[in-house]
């Protein structure tokens, strides 16, 4: 195959058009006011729902999908740790990632998030991690509301430096709209998702 | 042979705007679709700034392309992932069963990927008896129904409800007459999780390969590309040469256009970014192997004319302003890619196939108006037009009138008495053999009234009424023909 290498790469040197003007860069606009609300309204209008909690007691001050007491399946980042929810039902005795299946709820936490979409970036633990936060239900990110990003110009200089081999932005749930345009969550992945914000005291 | 062969768009639109409800219903659709895009453009003060960005990088990578290319190569390798590389649509299918035949793997499922669509990757893998089963829901959809996509964004867009509901009262084994979109996605939801659970590999396509490292990244809103990669322990990933930019900073622009410009949405549920297969822990790891595609695109860079389509980035939005597609449907265009993109790459892929699909456009512009990254995509449809009839690509009906009326014009005193007598003939002869001898123009269109005299025979009878010509007539005169 490395004839094909080089034939295409031939072919793309004698097609080389002339170097043009260098491209303009946009300067990124900076931290709009009322960020908070802004990223709300992102998370919202994706479907998603919305918490501000304290950190030290956020797992009891948000709205669980089902009352935490009773979710039997929850798989729970180490990153996003805290005392009131360990892992149940899972855990690293998991040797097949597809024996995740089905998950009630996934807990991960956030490295930031970004301002102008209401997505937040993730680089999981490990690969049962990722498929946790695919397979799960129900997906909840914690993010401490101090780490925020306007835009994406912002966070990619973050990402560029940090090298990561696999990190995703997340927005909302999974959804489709194949069906004559109607909004459907739950397509494949999480039918629903709830942003946390974590406010330190 | 080849006129037979040759799409004609304006026949497969006939069939589609025969269903009135149904165009109407489709033309709605995507404009509202187009006005979501707005909305969501208005949120971003520097919108125009950030088009002329992207553009600018795009443009800028088709001059850097093969030392972009052995970047990325370089930067995948290192990361772990095998990088692979294919001439045609052949070679790339030919790698991709090799892949999986090599590991014995019989069932894979398949994120949206146009590339693979034009390689026509599900027909070869199945011949081999390798089950692909495409997991974007519209995708999902026009696999089930043995038709291909007819958006590349939205791919089931042609279809309404019903029609899903009674292919899934097939497939599914469900109760007839479902036609709720929550109850039919469930119903599919259900039965892919399972063929996720069960595959052996996973393709996708590629939005962008990052050359500074080696990453794909992809980008989706069901999620499927990322549980299509997330546990089966092979990952294939298709990637077109023009999918290329140099740095992960250059993903900030396209990623803040990308779905804005699709569907409105600030940004996609999901934006996955692959450097090399998943970590190496034993049983949980993966392979990752990337198959850069040229198909075409490296003649497609040899035009200068038309090397700016290779920018690109499949959002579509060019379809959902297109008034021609919006009404005609995308099956309409008979290739992979419709609309004015399509209307671009699809002729230039194969003249004597598409040669119809630059004339199937008004010349609105809007199609430029919106484009993320700044495609002249209407004046390379102007242009392709007189290529492809230079090359002799237009239907004979249109070459023989083309040559007959510049012979005409080429002789002045000629013109005259064609254009007396044509008009005198016209004026006497029956509208219904007029419009017959006119046709295929006359199908949509009225004739306008045949005028009793031509422009010239009015001035000199005005001229000569008025006792000669003005001061300023005469004037213009000696300035030479004006534009009207």
């Amino acid at each position: 195959m490395s004839e094909a290498r080089d034939t295409i790469l031939a072919a793309l040197e004698a097609a080389r058009p002339p170097a043009g003007p260098e491209p303009e860069r946009v300067p990124p606009p900076g931290m709009p006011e009322g960020a908070i609300a802004r990223i709300e309204q992102r998370v919202q209008e994706a479907g998603g729902r919305f918490a501000r909690a304290p950190a030290a007691r956020w797992p009891t001050s948000i709205e669980w999908p089902t009352p935490l007491a009773q979710i039997r399946h929850l798989y729970c980042s180490g990153a996003a740790g805290h005392p009131e929810i360990a892992p149940r039902g899972v855990g690293e005795g998991v040797h097949d990632l597809q024996d995740l299946d089905p998950l009630e709820v996934c807990v991960l936490r956030g490295r930031f998030v970004v301002v102008e979409n209401g997505a937040v970036w993730h680089v999981p633990a490990s690969p049962l991690e990722r498929a946790a936060a695919l397979l799960t239900d129900h997906l909840v990110v914690v993010v401490r509301a101090e780490d925020k990003r306007a835009t994406l110009h912002q966070a990619y200089e973050e990402i560029a430096a940090s090298q990561t081999a696999f990190g995703w932005f997340l927005c909302g749930p999974s959804k489709t709209a194949d069906i004559e345009q109607s909004l459907v969550f739950g397509a494949h992945g999480a039918r629903t998702m709830q942003l946390v914000l974590l406010d330190e005291e | 042979m080849a006129e037979s062969r040759r799409t004609v768009h304006s026949d497969r639109a006939r069939r589609f705007v025969a269903d009135e409800a149904r165009t109407r219903w489709h033309d709605e659709a995507l404009w509202f679709v187009r006005s979501k895009r707005d909305a969501a453009a208005d949120q971003v003060p520097d919108w125009e700034a950030l088009r002329t960005e992207a553009g600018g990088i795009k443009r800028a990578v088709l001059s850097r392309l093969p030392e972009l290319w052995r970047q990325f190569e370089e930067e995948a390798t290192q990361a772990g992932a095998v990088v692979h590389w294919a001439r045609d649509a052949a070679e790339h299918n030919q790698t991709v069963a090799s892949l999986l035949e090599e590991r014995g793997v019989r069932r894979v499922v398949k994120s949206k990927s146009m590339l693979t669509e034009e390689c026509g990757l599900n027909a070869d893998l199945e011949r081999r008896n390798i089950e692909v089963v495409d997991t974007d829901l519209g995708e999902r959809i026009v696999q089930l129904r043995n038709e291909p996509p007819s958006h590349i964004v939205m791919p089931a867009i042609h279809l309404q409800r019903e029609q899903v509901g009674a292919l899934f009262e097939q497939e599914f084994d469900c109760p007839p007459g479902i036609t709720d979109p929550d109850t039919l996605v469930a119903l599919a939801r259900k039965d892919l999780r399972a063929r996720f659970l069960g595959a052996q590999a996973g393709i996708t396509g590629v939005n962008f390969a990052v050359a500074e490292t080696g990453t794909c990244v992809v980008v989706t809103n069901e999620g499927n590309a990322d549980l299509g990669t997330a546990l089966p322990e092979l990952h294939i990933a298709c990637v077109g040469l023009e999918k290329i930019i140099p740095e992960t900073r250059d993903l900030a622009p396209f990623l803040r256009l990308l779905a804005r410009s699709a569907t409105g949405q600030p940004i996609s549920a999901y934006t996955s970014h692959f450097r090399g297969p998943r970590a190496d822990w034993g049983p949980r790891g993966s392979e990752l192997h990337i198959i850069v595609v040229d198909n075409g695109r490296s003649r497609l860079l040899a035009e200068p004319a038309f090397r700016e389509a290779l920018a690109c980035i499949r959002c579509g939005a060019c379809l959902n302003t297109c008034p021609v597609y919006r009404r005609s449907g995308g099956h309409s265009y008979g290739a992979t890619i419709p609309g004015p993109i399509g209307s671009v790459v699809e002729p230039n892929r194969s003249p004597s196939r598409h040669s119809d699909l630059p004339h199937a456009c008004s010349l609105c512009g809007s199609c430029s108006d919106v484009c993320p990254v700044r495609v002249p995509l209407h004046h390379q449809l102007l242009t392709l037009r007189s290529h492809l009839s230079e090359a002799g690509h237009s239907p004979r009906g249109r070459r023989w009138a083309l040559a007959t009326t510049a012979g005409i014009l080429r002789h002045p005193r000629l013109f005259r008495s064609v254009s007396r007598w044509g008009r005198q003939l016209a004026r006497v002869m029956p509208e219904r053999w007029l419009e017959r001898w006119a046709l295929p123009w006359t199908r949509e269109r009225a004739l306008p009234p045949i005028p009793a005299q031509s422009f010239r025979e009015l001035y000199s009878t005005r001229a000569r009424r008025e006792g000669g010509l003005s001061k300023s007539d005469r004037a213009r005169r000696e300035d030479g023909p004006q534009a009207p």
